[in-house]
């Protein structure tokens, strides 16, 4: 069984080091990653949000309801595990 | 492109992809469920690890904008001057997912262990096996 697990992880991790040869190189500014929609997130958010701080003004402002959805994954989080913990009488 | 540029150029990816196979193998080949979660965290951190460095930029600061409140404040940003800040907001989502996920599954292996008395995974089985036979 552990044979067979040491199998299955050095595949996939030979199959990823494999897939690491087309990625872009670190610290490239011209990444695709860096290139396409996060300059104007850099450019335009002194003007819309007039918050300094970009994550901030991402996580708190362009992207509000997925912030308020993940403090609903909290609050359901923190409900099973009281539900779960709870000892009954 | 030389052998040292390639290295330099791409070793990050591989700490990663090196973290992810310990994790992996965590999940799959542990007994004990508190270490199968722990492996669950060291593969989610290397995706976060990942996904974080595929927006730094070289020579570029951290995404705060400089002279970005107070009296003068600049409208003219170059965006090569500031490292990409969508990979961390969107990890910052997933850092919340994954702690919500190790409180749940750390609330589970309590149930566990207070009904079989154990966290090893054969030891379960047998005890559920002489569980069911005594009903």
């Amino acid at each position: 069984m552990r044979f067979f697990a040491l199998i299955v992880v050095l595949i996939t991790g030979t199959l990823l080091l494999y897939a690491t040869v087309d990625m872009p190189d670190w610290g490239d500014p011209y990444s695709p990653a860096n290139t396409h929609v996060s300059p104007r997130y850099i450019e335009k958010t002194i003007e819309e949000t007039a918050t300094p701080n970009i994550v901030t003004s991402v996580l708190a402002d362009y992207r509000g309801y997925d912030t308020l959805g993940e403090t609903t994954v909290i609050f359901t989080a923190g409900v099973v595990c009281i539900l779960l913990l709870r000892r009954f009488k | 492109m030389g052998t040292i540029e390639f290295i330099i150029s791409k070793y990050n990816y591989w700490i990663y992809v090196l973290l992810m196979m310990i994790g992996f193998y965590a999940m799959i080949a542990k007994r004990n469920l508190v270490k199968k979660i722990v492996g669950m965290n060291i593969f989610q951190t290397a995706i976060i690890l990942f996904f974080v460095s595929t927006g730094s930029k070289k020579g570029a600061s951290i995404p705060i904008i400089q002279n970005g409140h107070g009296d003068v404040v600049s409208h003219a940003v170059n965006a090569a001057q500031y490292v990409n800040p969508l990979p961390h907001v969107l990890m910052l989502t997933a850092i919340v997912v994954m702690v919500s996920t190790f409180g749940v599954a750390l609330a589970l292996i309590i149930m566990i262990y207070r009904k079989y008395g154990t966290l090893e995974e054969d030891e379960i089985f047998e005890m559920s096996e002489i569980l069911r036979l005594r009903k």
